[in-house]
């Protein structure tokens, strides 16, 4: 699970950066406009800003690419073999049932 | 991606395969010898740059400073500005090149002594022997309970490894805001929110990577681990270890004869496993964990010098050397290849356009905007306007004054309300501007021209922007 989340937060980490450096260079944060107000007054702000959302939105589509990664399998059958099952689990004793 | 499924042959086999092992703490064994003092001297250098640069003054102002808040760049003499995007492009790519041609001559040299990760671990790891020992003790501390003596040891390694985290992240903030400033609020406890918070979360990354992760970040992190090896080919130089020479392994007396009893020369007495950061066996062959870091070599010598072997068994070598094509001499005619040439090449041809490029540099920019609520109107006596702000950015260290001009219609005329147009150092004024033209010279919807802006006391300041005139 740790190395899941690293998966996803790491990827998106530097693609995060790359995409904040490229769009803060094309578009000064200060004349950024939403209907009709200054979206942000400072460019320190900005820029932290803008690197977290841009991170939030890559770690969604890594989430979703770790979501549709999951085999057939997976989806199908518990992955545990059945002794490794958590207590209390209805199948845990079925050894029929594994994969 | 924790698992890697397979389908089982029976209920026994194993179902899910951990991709990545449990982590065992590696704790290196110190290492001397030429290579661990190339990597010191590396150290040094790097952080005396990365420490020191932010201090330097050029002409008044910080001499490398990536301004974020004013948007601007200083590096020494020239300022950039978001326009010259270009430059920053070019820079990489040289970069990029740079470390394709040494990896592919002499292999993870980047890794080995100059990457900051391998460069703060190092540091990292001098505190832990400086307080907590060698890597015996070390490992001994881990195993132990917590007492006194345990708390003592860590906290004083983690108070240490925190200033240096802390100092790194000052820097590392100081690199984008001006330093001077930036330490005169820290005195003061006065530090911004935001600057605050990459002070920290720099300083957090260090302490984290330096201090924990460790080799994890360049087995699992590092994009650059997974692709080196693309540049690498037979005759590049890696850390290797001469299997024609060490196999078989095996211990042995120092003094029998060893050649006699069929054995190798390598006495298996593992010291190049303990001292690899990464935790990989060396004598497995190349592998993609190996950062290049050389300690394996300078341990295996120190021990072939105590068996009185030749040194070497491990050695910055090439795979045709190893194979026998070509003797450890002849490496240094075989870095002129095919592939070294083009990235030379390529390397030489893009800073060649770059240098270039900065020396016939203008430092004038002009964006023109047009005025979006009026895209033209007809005057009193029947003349037609367009309407535009001219955005002029002196991007010199000194005054200019410019004169305008306008081209692409006949008998076109420029009216300004301002009388002169000047614009102090790196400054970025704003002009309004209307162009006006008699509509019998007028042919088509709209028409091509250039706005001319020209320094009055330099010849060679000069930018033409075009733009559109709007008929009615």
């Amino acid at each position: 699970m740790l190395q899941r989340t690293i998966t996803i937060l790491w990827p998106s980490f530097l693609v995060a950066g790359v995409a904040d450096v490229i769009f803060t260079t094309l578009f000064d944060p200060l004349e950024l406009m939403y209907r009709g107000e200054a979206l942000i007054e400072h460019r320190v702000a900005a820029y932290t800003i803008g690197f977290f959302v841009f991170w939030l939105i890559c770690i969604s589509s890594s989430m979703l690419t770790c979501y549709f990664q999951r085999s057939a399998d997976e989806i199908n059958r518990c992955p545990l073999p059945a002794p490794k099952r958590p207590e209390g689990c209805p199948k845990r004793e079925d050894e029929s049932d594994c994969c | 991606m924790t698992e890697n499924k397979q389908t089982p042959a029976s209920s026994e086999a194993p179902i899910e395969q951990q991709l990545y092992a449990i982590r065992q703490r590696i704790q290196p064994r110190a290492v001397h010898g030429v290579f661990a003092n190339w990597r010191i001297a590396m150290v040094l250098l790097t952080q005396l740059l990365y420490y020191g640069l932010p201090w330097l003054k050029w002409d008044g102002h910080q001499a490398v400073l990536f301004d974020l808040a004013t948007r601007k760049f200083y590096v020494f003499g020239l300022v950039f500005w978001p326009q010259d995007f270009v430059y920053l492009t070019g820079l990489l790519i040289l970069s990029a090149l740079g470390l394709f041609l040494f990896t592919a001559i002499a292999g993870r040299l980047w890794c080995g002594y100059a990457c900051p990760q391998t460069v703060y671990t190092e540091i990292f790891m001098w505190v832990e022997e400086w307080l907590e020992g060698d890597h015996l003790a070390r490992k001994k501390l881990d195993k132990s309970p917590w007492n006194a003596e345990k708390l003592r040891k860590r906290g004083a390694k983690h108070l240490v490894w925190f200033v240096i985290a802390l100092w790194t992240g000052f820097t590392f903030v100081g690199y984008f805001t001006p330093i001077q400033t930036l330490a005169a609020e820290v005195m003061q406890f006065n530090l911004g929110p935001w600057e605050t918070f990459w002070i920290l979360f720099y300083g957090f990354a260090t302490w984290g990577n330096a201090g924990f992760m460790r080799e994890q970040v360049c087995k699992y992190m590092c994009p650059y681990a997974r692709f080196q090896s693309v540049m690498f080919d037979s005759d590049t130089l890696t850390v290797t270890y001469d299997t024609s020479r060490g196999e078989p392994r095996g211990p042995r007396s120092k003094k029998i004869d060893y050649k006699a009893q069929g054995l190798g020369d390598c006495i298996d007495c593992g010291v190049c496993v303990q001292v690899c950061p990464t935790g990989i066996d060396i004598r497995n062959g190349l592998q993609y964990e190996c950062i290049g870091c050389a300690a394996c070599i300078d341990a295996c010598d120190q021990i072939m010098d105590k068996m009185g072997y030749p040194r070497g068994l491990i050695r910055y070598t090439t795979e045709n050397v190893v194979k026998g094509k070509y003797p450890d001499s002849g490496i240094l005619r075989h870095v002129l290849r095919p592939r070294t040439i083009i990235y030379t090449v390529l390397m030489a041809v893009i800073g060649g356009a770059f240098v270039w490029s900065l020396a016939t540099r203008v430092p004038l920019r002009v964006d023109v905007v047009r005025d979006r609520a009026a895209l033209s109107k007809e005057t009193d006596d029947g003349l037609i306007e367009n309407v535009y702000r001219l955005q002029i950015i002196n991007k010199d260290a000194r005054v200019h004054r410019y004169t305008l001009q306008a081209r692409g219609i006949d008998g076109l005329r420029v009216v300004t309300a301002a009388r002169e147009i000047s614009a102090a150092p790196l400054e970025t004024i704003d002009v309004p501007v209307s162009l006006v033209a008699d509509p019998v010279a007028l042919k088509g919807r709209s028409i091509a021209v250039t706005f001319i802006v020209q320094s009055a006391d330099d010849p060679r300041i000069r930018d033409d922007v075009s733009t559109k005139f709007f008929n009615r």
